[in-house]
């Protein structure tokens, strides 16, 4: 009984640190190495857990070495390929720190100044995001983010230089209340925000060396996504249509507007109208917009219907 | 959970409102005292930041019958009520707003008609005390609306001091700012309603948070809601009828090609406007016949099907 008390404060002291590995054989061991010296300097027990996700290359082996050496690791492998949103999930579940490490490999951070992150937890901050300074990417790269998260911020109303900088330390009941999926795991800081956690950011060292030149022209337009996914999700996820049909409506009265000025043009024998292209675009502006105001209501459908899920606020205390 | 310790609890979602605090749980404690029944006081906190949180920490030490519910952050007036009702326990449910503009002196009265066998009873502010042009004569708009969208016959579905059956509002789920709906979303769940007349006062302390720049929103709450209520069962049959207005409109436009361009011999060349508009028509009207198929979709995955949409909605003439 004794025994159980004395483990739970134990386990309440425990780090977890949740390392997403796929296709870095390189960074593994180094990644280790630093892991483990950075918790020994935080000095609290800890605890590693590397998820591979579905990685090809020597990963994997590597990763048994490590755990088959030390005790404190423990190694999850996904069967495939199920993203980092996915890694998060299951190391959360194999893991029982009440802080959790997050660092996706990706990234390759120095971890040297993880113990920063720590000092912000005393001043009652529940998240706090790694800031990659310096950065060692290629200037587009830099660019584009620094415009992505000057946009999000002033969308989700949250002041941080490196939203998704794939290293953040969280307090675990966070992250076991906020719901991520898919690619959902990048704006952990803006779901956190929404529901009202403190979220605090603290700076970290990026490797020099090989950086990522080759961005694809797809990933510039998965930024322009994202911040979409970022305003919806921080606006409105629960009422689509006050967005979609203010949109909508201010299409389709343009439209409207513009084919009843065509209508009495023609009836008033101003001159024919056949040939103009204010015509397709009155039509075009009024099936946009209807079709948004559709989207928006199908939305809305979607919402009502699984209303049972839907817990729009966290409480933080009750009295009584 | 319903208890039976318990015969009325009463919901208040708080913002910034640190000096109707104290005053506001005095009334109504001071009501309920006199009713004679078994309560308890339930004070939502919306992430205020002006003491609020202070004050109902002081209030909750001193009176066990006061529940307060701390938010971490502002999740808007439907959250707060929806944690207040959901956390509530007694048979009866009242629920009025913070700013003491509600009278709770009104109470007993709405316990009254509750007796009665009503499951909603909601206030009317007949002699309405805020500014007229900016406060009260949308309002006036909005209930004539929303008493003929809905037939939720209600002269005042905005005020806040309502009771309700307690099985009844813990049943309803509050989303989004549908706050300013729960009749209509009770009458959903088939709820008996009707309305008493009350005392309304000038806000003393605090300011308003309402501005008029929510019409538009509720408008399309309305909307929304209109499309629950009444196509929730088969919404294909919605879509559908969107896109045979669209298909329809193409159709006619080939009857005219036909009729006028091909008849005379014009070629398509000198006729790509109405062609083009063809292609549009048609193309929206099979988009929205998909549309309305993945609207059943979603109402048949979800977990609302079946038990709304009670055709007591229709029935006008049971008050």
């Amino acid at each position: 009984m004794k025994n159980d008390i004395v483990k739970e404060a134990a386990q309440a002291q425990k780090i977890s640190m949740i390392i997403c590995n796929s296709n870095m054989d390189a960074e593994v061991d180094g990644l280790y190495a630093s892991a483990v010296e950075a918790a020994e300097k935080i000095n609290r027990p800890f605890e590693i857990v590397f998820v591979d996700d579905g990685s090809k290359d020597h990963s994997y082996d590597r990763l048994r070495a490590l755990a088959d050496k030390d005790a404190r690791v423990r190694v999850l492998r996904m069967r495939s390929s199920f993203g980092e949103a996915a890694s998060l999930d299951a190391g959360l579940k194999h893991s029982s720190g009440s802080e959790v490490v997050f660092i996706s490999a990706r990234v390759r951070v120095n971890l040297e100044r993880l113990p920063e992150f720590f000092d912000r937890f005393k001043e009652n901050v529940d998240l706090v995001v790694g800031w990659r300074y310096p950065r060692r990417d290629g200037g587009m790269n830099r660019l584009i983010s620094w415009f992505f998260n000057r946009m999000a911020g002033r969308i989700a109303n949250i002041r941080l230089h490196d939203i998704n900088s794939g290293i953040f330390v969280a307090r675990r009941e966070m992250l076991e209340r906020l719901s991520f999926y898919g690619d959902l795991h990048n704006f952990i800081p803006v779901l956190a925000a929404q529901q009202g956690y403190q979220v605090a950011e603290s700076k970290i060292e990026q490797k020099p060396g090989k950086f990522r030149r080759s961005r694809y022209p797809k990933e510039y337009v998965q930024r322009v996504l994202d911040i979409i996914t970022v305003f919806f999700l921080s606006r409105y996820s629960k009422k689509p249509i006050h967005f979609l049909g203010f949109l909508g409506s201010l299409l389709m009265l343009s439209g409207v507007g513009i084919l009843a000025y065509l209508f009495f043009y023609r009836v008033l024998q101003f001159g024919p109208i056949a040939g103009r292209p204010l015509l397709l675009l009155g039509t075009m502006l009024l099936v946009i917009g209807i079709q948004m105001i559709s989207i928006g209501l199908l939305g809305e459908m979607v919402i009502f219907t699984h209303a049972g899920d839907i817990e729009e606020y966290n409480i933080e205390e009750i009295l009584n | 959970m319903p208890d039976p310790q318990i015969a009325i609890s009463v919901a208040v979602p708080l913002y910034n409102e640190v000096e109707n605090t104290p005053l506001l749980f005095n009334a109504i404690k001071t009501v309920l005292e006199q009713v004679g029944k078994p309560f308890e006081i339930i004070f939502v906190d919306d992430g205020s930041t002006d003491g609020t949180r202070d004050a109902l920490r002081s209030l909750a030490a001193e009176d066990p019958r006061l529940r307060v519910i701390l938010f971490r952050g502002n999740y808007g007036q439907s959250a707060a009520m929806a944690a207040g009702f959901q956390a509530s326990r007694g048979d009866v449910v009242i629920a009025m707003d913070g700013d003491l503009q509600n009278d709770p002196a009104d109470i007993p009265l709405l316990l009254e008609k509750m007796a009665e066998g009503y499951d909603v009873v909601a206030g009317w502010r007949k002699n309405r005390k805020d500014k007229l042009i900016i406060r009260k004569v949308p309002s006036r708009i909005a209930n004539r609306i929303i008493c003929n969208v809905t037939d939720v016959r209600l002269h005042d579905t905005g005020c806040s001091l309502k009771a309700f059956r307690g099985e009844v509002i813990r049943s309803i789920r509050l989303y989004g700012e549908l706050h300013r709906f729960i009749p209509v979303l009770a009458r959903i769940e088939g709820a008996q309603i009707t309305e008493v007349v009350a005392t309304h006062h000038p806000r003393r302390f605090g300011e308003s948070k309402y501005n008029i720049s929510r019409t538009f929103r509720v408008i399309m709450d309305l909307t929304s809601l209109n499309l629950m209520i009444k196509h929730l069962r088969n919404p294909l049959r919605f879509f559908g009828t969107v896109a045979t207005w669209h298909l329809m409109a193409a159709t006619l436009v080939v009857a005219w090609l036909l009729y006028r361009g091909l008849g005379v011999g014009l070629t398509l060349e000198t006729l790509n406007v109405p062609v083009t508009l063809v292609f549009l028509l048609s193309v929206g009207g099979v988009q929205f016949l998909l549309l309305g198929l993945v609207a059943s979709l979603i109402v048949k995955t979800g977990s609302r099907r079946g038990m709304n949409v009670s055709p007591i909605i229709y029935s006008k003439d049971k008050k």
